[in-house]
Order: structure tokens, then C-alpha cells, then sequence
């Protein structure tokens, strides 16, 4: 067992906060949160460094790197800023899908760009009330002999507005599901945005699909291989929101303590109150415990033998002290951890959107539960 | 003892509910976007005398009980959280101070003009740099002539850029750290008091928050609270221990209202083809709610019914707002985290609820002073 990160993997994580403390500034971070406004000019700079698909092959603009040093990059980016290092982890979501199942082309037309900063691509797969429910799916896919034309709607898509390319799940001929990717500009995707309180910089849509024509060519793997598609995809989307929420925690933890030590009231520093210092040592302990557990998951995905009970676990712990953690932290802030110009407030609401993303308590225990006592006869 | 109430309460509880449905709730979702207070309901809830709920009948107002006031403020939280925080302050922490410890002709020229929503009331006290500890203010009201001159800041303050005064706490003898401070009465044009920023929040969008500035501001003797020097700290512990026990009310009323929220959803929800409301896990959560509701309205009107009788120590007043302000976090973080994205999205009421309810634990004594408070009554 080696707990120690490699000497590459240290370089990754200082690059990446060097990076995120030089270019992530708090009043534009407020800027675009207020407007609901993606960081464009920081993601293209973060793609010409190669943040973005770091654990790309290199002929798809990565440099080869696991998923264990994109977890680094978002843990870092998201401690700096809950915001900005949000939208900036969530930007490529959709890579995972072509590079595991994709065709070379698809790889060179979606994936390469991605890393570039020079296309974006979604995934929208739900069609549950909720988004993240994929139990029933009703977008159809008729096969005509130049391609496929799409029927349905997919909701809470993430990046919506922003992408050119979504990776859809529908029903064709055959039983099972088809992985299609559906580009914008060929027309018949109408979205419809929609306005949330957290990761205001992650803009979600609706999305309604008439007569979309998608080329034969855009299908990833065969007729009817959906189901592994959605299942890798939930374990990367997992793993990557878990790293996020761990930023989050850490970024909060990080304010705390600056905070708590410039603060003063009763002639002391908040710091020198032993309720506060408590609070620090418990949202210090769960960080730790929390941030082992990521690590040891990324580990595992990248040698391709990564429990998703396991992942299931680490989504259901990070999710729970991501809320408290968040929720501490505003309590020390007082009355400025509520106010929206201070740099606390704005972590709570995206801490509630990853916090979602991550999925419910009852859902990922049922899940946990399964695989500790065996499936139980759910009619 | 009665775990009822009244028929008198009963019928005052229906009168409000009607009202508020009528004039507040097609105010809400247009206020909680513009980030403003609705200032026409000053005058529309004044002529039902619904705003200062205990000014006595010879002030205008109805002469009500705290117990009265606590099913008003619940019934106003649960259609909004930032209305009632304008609401209350008007009828409680702005005029609270004049009710106790004002002469006649400042009742007459303030709180009965609040009372009938001819004039909107601040309070202020929290200052950048004094939050938890009120004894550590800076502002100052130096004698001066027949007067007082007030320089300092405060922050924070509900109805701040919208009101037409404020009653504002500051060191008279800034050498006496504690007992040395006084409660004035600011008008809004005053020379020297200034709004000096308008404050983005949270939540509680629909409610007003500045940061206030006195530079140099002259107030007339008469306009000081009490007739001598010194104790308004003992003043501001009175209005505090009302105020405490209003949030137990504030608590009870979002908690029922995301309840009410939260039960349709549950029950038209089908997740990974099962019926949510089938879920085992869900129904424990949902009776959890209602326990926790139960409890929350039973411990607010306990407080209540101690302070009608003149009975309330702070302590009791501390247990209600600590005890209330932090169940009422559970309620709405479940609320939210089972409805998933769907929770998120700007319409629904839950995450208005959240975000509102997430300021409870800090104004008028955050939970650890609460426990601060409780602890030094413990006698240990």
C-alpha cells in the first residue's frame, strides 16, 4: 500500500491550484453566479493547459494521465472556487461515453475538441421528473436508411444551452437501449433553460427533440448497448462529483479558518473559542476520511477495478459532510455567511446541486443495502 | 392546562390565514425576484391591524397577546419568510423598545404610526464588527447640547433602505462597556444617517437589508429611549427575549409550509418505477417532519404563553429559538434533498424555504449565543 502521490501527480494538483488561485477571481466568480454565465475565458485557458481531459490518450488532446489526476484537478479547481471549478469540472462530462465506446472518429470529432476548448458535448440521458431517473425511456429512434430520426425529450441536462453535441439514450427496433450522439447544428433540438438556485454556472435545459436526423456514424457502439454506456457514465459522473464535493468541503474548511482567525468578538478571535476549534476538528476529520476514500476509488477506476458499491458508499458519505461541512462553515461566517458578497454563501447553493447530483440518501443506501444482504424482490 | 387554543385564537388564526392568502401571497414570487420589500403592505396589513400586534388599543394597535402575535407570524412564514421579516421587525424589534421604555409622545409619533403602517420601522444594532458580542458596538451618541450626536455604522439591517426610522443602539458612555449603551430613535432624514449599500443575500429575498450610516447625526433628547443614561442593554435583552420566541414561530411556519409542499410531491412521485410514497425510508422521514412540526409549534407557544404571563426568562426564550432554528434545518434539508434536481429549480418553493430558513440560525443570537445563554442559566 502506498498512500503517498506520486511526484507527477503532486506536480498535477500544484499546477492546478496555482492555476485556480491566479485566475479564479472572487469578484467575477460573484459576476457569473449573479448572471448565471459560464467562465469561458478561463476554460479556454484551461484547455491550452491541459486541464481539461488531462486523462485523455494524447492523440485525443489528454496527455495520457489516469482518472485519478482529473480527480486531483477538480478537487483542486472546486476547493478554490465552488463555482467557477464546477463548471469547469462539469464542461467535458460527455467524453467519458466515446472514449470507453466510441469509434476513432467519434473520438477525433467530440473528444479532441473538448480538450481543445473548442466544442462542448452533454450527456441527457434522463427523462424522469427528477433528470437523473433513466427507469423509462421514451425518446425514440426510427431507422431510415440515411441515419436515425429522433422523437423525445430529455430533461435537467446538464450544460444545455452551452453544448454542441448531446449523447442521447432511446428506444429503436432492437430490445435494449442506442447511444446516439445528436449535434445541434443539424437542427430539431429545442431548449428550454432552466433557472436554479446552485452551480448557476452549469446552465441546465430541457431538451425536445422533433425530427432530429442523426447520421448511422453517430451511434455509439451497436443497437441496444445503452445499458453499459449509462452504467460507465454513472461511475465516472459519480467518481467526478464526488471529487467535486470534496473540493467543496475543502474550499469551505480553507475559508473557516482564515475566517475564524481574522474575526473577532468578545476581544477574541473566533479561532480562540473551543466550540469553533471543535467545529474546525470535525470538518478537518471528515475531510480526511473523505478525501482517502476518493483517492482510493480513483486508484481503483483507473486499474479497471473500481467497486461501484463501494463509489455507491463514497457518494453517500461526501454528499452528507459536503452539507454539513458547507453549512458549519456558513454558521462561523454569522450574518456575512449569509450575505451573497461574501465568499461562503455562494458554496451552500452549489453544494446543494452536487449534493442532488450525487444522489438522495434513500436511493444510495437501497443501492448499498442490495449489495450487502442480497436484492431484495422489488415488484 | 389547555394545549388548545382559544376560540377567540382559532378565529384570529383563520382571519390572518385569509388576509395573508389575499393580500400577500400574489406579492411573493414578483418581490423574491426584484429583491424588495412590497411596501404597500405597510399600509394594507395596518388597517388590519396586523402589524403591531401587543401596541395597545390607545396606540392603534389591537392589544394582543405574544400567543396572538406568534400565530400571525407563523401563519405570514408560511407564505413568506422575507415579508415576515419585514412584518416582524416593524411589530416587534423596531417598536419593541418604544412599547417598553418610550414616553407617551414617542408612542404617539412612532409607534402609532407603525402600528397603522404610516411609518416602517428598522432596528439596529449589529454593527461590522459586533455581531454576537452587542456589547462590543462602536457607535457612539455623545451628549451634546439637548442632544446626542450618533456616529458608527450597522449592518444587517431588515427594512433598512425602505424605513422612515430606525431604532438605533450606541455607547451614550463609551467607557462603560455594556451597561453604557442607549437606544435612540433616528428619523430617516435626519442630517447624517445614511443607507449606505443595499445587501444581497441568501435568501429572505422579498426582505429589505442595509448597512446604515451615522455621521455626525444629531437626535433630540427626547428621542432616547428611558430617561436616563446607560441600560439599554437591559432594554435590548427585553426586546431580544420577544424577538427569540418569534422564531419559533418564523421555524413552525416554513416547516408547515414545506410540509404542505413536500406531500403532493411525494405522493404523485414514481422513482425507478415505485411509488416514493411506498418507500419506507421516505414515510420515516416524513413522520420525523411531522414530529418535528408538532414540537416546534407546542415548545413556540409554550415560550409564548411564559412571556404573556410575565414568566419568560431569556432562558426560555433561548430554548425556543435554538430548539426551533435548528429542527427546522432538518425539515428543509430533507425536503430539498429528496426531490433532487427538481429541488434546485428557481419555482419551487422548496429551495426558497431552504435558503430562507438558513438564516434563522443566526439573527437575534446565533445558536452557539443561544447556548451561550442557556448554559449560564444552568447554575453549573
Amino acid at each position: 500500500m502506498d498512500f503517498e502521490l506520486s511526484t507527477e501527480q503532486k506536480d498535477v494538483q500544484g499546477a492546478a491550484m496555482e492555476f485556480a488561485q491566479g485566475e479564479f477571481d472572487p469578484d467575477l466568480a460573484l459576476e457569473l453566479d449573479r448572471n448565471g454565465q459560464f467562465p469561458e475565458s478561463i476554460w479556454k485557458k484551461a484547455c491550452q493547459l491541459g486541464f481539461i481531459g488531462i486523462h485523455y490518450p494524447e492523440e485525443f488532446g489528454g496527455q495520457g494521465l489516469g482518472l485519478f489526476e482529473n480527480v486531483l484537478i477538480i478537487e483542486a479547481f472546486c476547493r478554490v472556487d465552488s463555482g467557477i471549478g464546477s463548471a469547469l469540472s462539469m464542461v467535458d462530462i460527455g467524453s467519458e461515453v466515446i472514449l470507453k465506446f466510441g469509434s476513432h472518429e467519434q473520438k477525433m470529432n467530440f473528444v479532441l475538441p473538448l480538450a481543445k476548448g473548442k466544442k462542448r458535448l452533454s450527456i441527457a440521458f434522463a427523462e424522469s421528473e427528477d433528470g437523473r431517473d433513466i427507469s423509462s425511456i421514451l425518446t425514440t429512434a426510427e431507422r431510415r436508411s440515411e441515419g436515425y430520426l429522433i422523437h423525445g425529450r430529455k430533461r435537467f441536462v446538464l450544460n444545455a444551452s452551452l453544448s454542441n453535441a448531446f449523447i442521447i439514450l432511446c428506444k429503436g427496433s432492437k430490445e435494449g437501449w442506442t447511444t446516439l450522439i445528436v449535434e445541434r447544428e443539424n437542427g430539431g433540438v429545442e431548449i428550454h433553460p432552466i433557472e436554479k438556485m446552485g452551480l448557476r454556472m452549469v446552465p441546465f435545459g430541457d431538451l425536445y427533440f422533433k425530427e432530429v436526423r442523426v447520421p448511422f456514424e453517430n451511434r455509439v457502439g451497436g443497437e441496444g448497448e445503452g445499458i453499459a454506456h449509462v452504467n460507465h457514465c454513472h461511475q465516472v459522473m459519480g467518481l467526478r462529483s464526488v471529487a467535486q464535493a470534496l473540493g467543496m468541503v475543502e474550499g469551505a474548511l480553507d475559508r473557516t479558518i482564515k475566517y475564524s482567525k481574522q474575526r473577532e468578538q468578545f476581544g477574541r478571535k473566533l479561532s480562540e473559542f473551543q466550540v469553533i476549534q471543535h467545529k474546525v476538528a470535525d470538518m478537518a476529520v471528515s475531510i480526511e476520511v473523505a478525501r482517502w476514500f476518493t483517492y482510493k476509488l480513483a486508484t481503483e477506476f483507473d486499474q479497471e477495478r473500481m467497486d461501484s458499491g463501494f463509489l455507491t458508499m463514497a457518494q453517500l458519505d461526501v454528499g452528507r459532510k459536503l452539507i454539513s461541512i458547507v453549512d458549519e462553515a456558513v454558521q462561523i461566517f454569522g450574518g456575512y455567511g449569509y450575505m451573497a458578497d461574501q465568499a461562503i454563501e455562494h458554496y451552500f447553493r452549489d453544494a446543494w446541486a452536487i449534493a442532488v447530483e450525487l444522489g438522495t440518501e434513500e436511493e444510495l443506501k437501497d443501492v448499498i443495502a442490495d449489495g450487502l444482504l442480497g436484492p431484495f424482490n422489488k415488484k | 392546562m389547555f394545549f388548545e387554543l382559544n376560540d377567540e385564537q382559532n378565529a384570529f388564526r383563520n382571519r390572518v390565514q385569509e388576509i395573508y392568502e389575499r393580500e400577500v401571497s400574489p406579492l411573493v414570487e414578483e418581490y423574491e425576484r426584484k429583491e424588495s420589500f412590497p411596501v404597500q403592505l405597510f399600509r394594507i396589513l395596518g388597517g388590519e391591524h396586523l402589524l403591531c400586534l401587543r401596541c395597545p388599543k390607545e396606540y392603534g394597535g389591537p392589544g394582543l397577546d405574544k400567543i396572538s402575535e406568534c400565530i400571525a407570524v407563523e401563519e405570514l412564514n408560511r407564505i413568506c419568510v422575507g415579508i415576515g421579516a419585514g412584518i416582524m421587525v416593524q411589530g416587534g424589534l423596531a417598536t419593541d423598545p418604544i412599547l417598553h421604555y418610550g414616553s407617551d409622545e414617542l408612542k404617539r409619533n412612532y409607534l402609532a404610526p407603525a402600528a397603522r403602517g404610516d411609518k416602517i420601522g428598522a432596528f439596529a444594532l449589529t454593527e461590522p464588527d459586533a455581531g454576537s458580542d452587542a456589547s462590543g458596538i462602536r457607535t457612539t451618541a455623545l451628549k451634546q447640547g439637548n442632544g446626542y450626536r450618533l456616529n458608527g455604522s450597522k449592518t444587517f439591517i431588515t427594512n433598512g433602505t425602505i424605513c422612515d426610522f430606525v431604532t438605533v443602539a450606541a455607547y451614550t458612555d463609551p467607557t462603560k462597556r455594556g451597561t453604557g449603551i442607549n437606544l435612540f430613535i433616528v428619523n430617516r432624514d435626519d442630517l447624517g444617517f445614511s443607507v449606505t449599500k443595499k445587501l444581497e443575500k441568501l435568501g429572505n429575498h422579498s426582505s429589505d437589508t442595509a448597512e446604515l450610516a451615522f455621521d455626525d447625526c444629531f437626535v433630540p433628547k427626547e428621542r432616547m429611549l428611558g430617561e436616563q443614561e446607560g441600560g439599554g442593554l437591559a432594554q435590548l435583552e427585553e426586546t431580544l427575549k420577544s424577538g427569540r420566541i418569534t422564531y419559533g414561530a418564523r421555524s413552525t411556519g416554513v416547516g408547515q409550509a414545506t410540509f404542505d409542499a413536500l406531500i403532493p410531491y411525494i405522493k404523485r412521485t414514481q422513482r425507478h418505477g415505485e411509488p416514493l410514497r411506498r418507500s419506507q425510508a421516505i414515510r420515516f422521514v416524513l413522520a420525523e417532519m411531522a414530529m418535528s412540526i408538532e414540537v416546534m409549534r407546542y415548545v413556540t407557544y409554550r415560550g409564548a404563553w411564559l412571556y404573556d404571563q410575565g414568566l419568560a426568562s431569556m432562558k426560555d426564550a433561548s430554548v425556543v429559538k435554538l430548539f426551533c432554528t435548528e429542527s427546522i434545518q432538518r425539515i428543509v434539508q430533507k425536503a430539498m434533498a429528496i426531490q433532487k434536481n427538481i429541488g434546485l429549480v428557481k419555482e419551487n418553493p422548496i429551495q426558497r424555504f431552504l435558503r430562507d430558513a438558513r438564516l434563522f440560525k443566526i439573527p437575534e443570537g446565533t445558536s452557539e449565543i443561544q447556548h451561550l445563554v442557556i448554559s449560564r442559566e444552568l447554575g453549573v
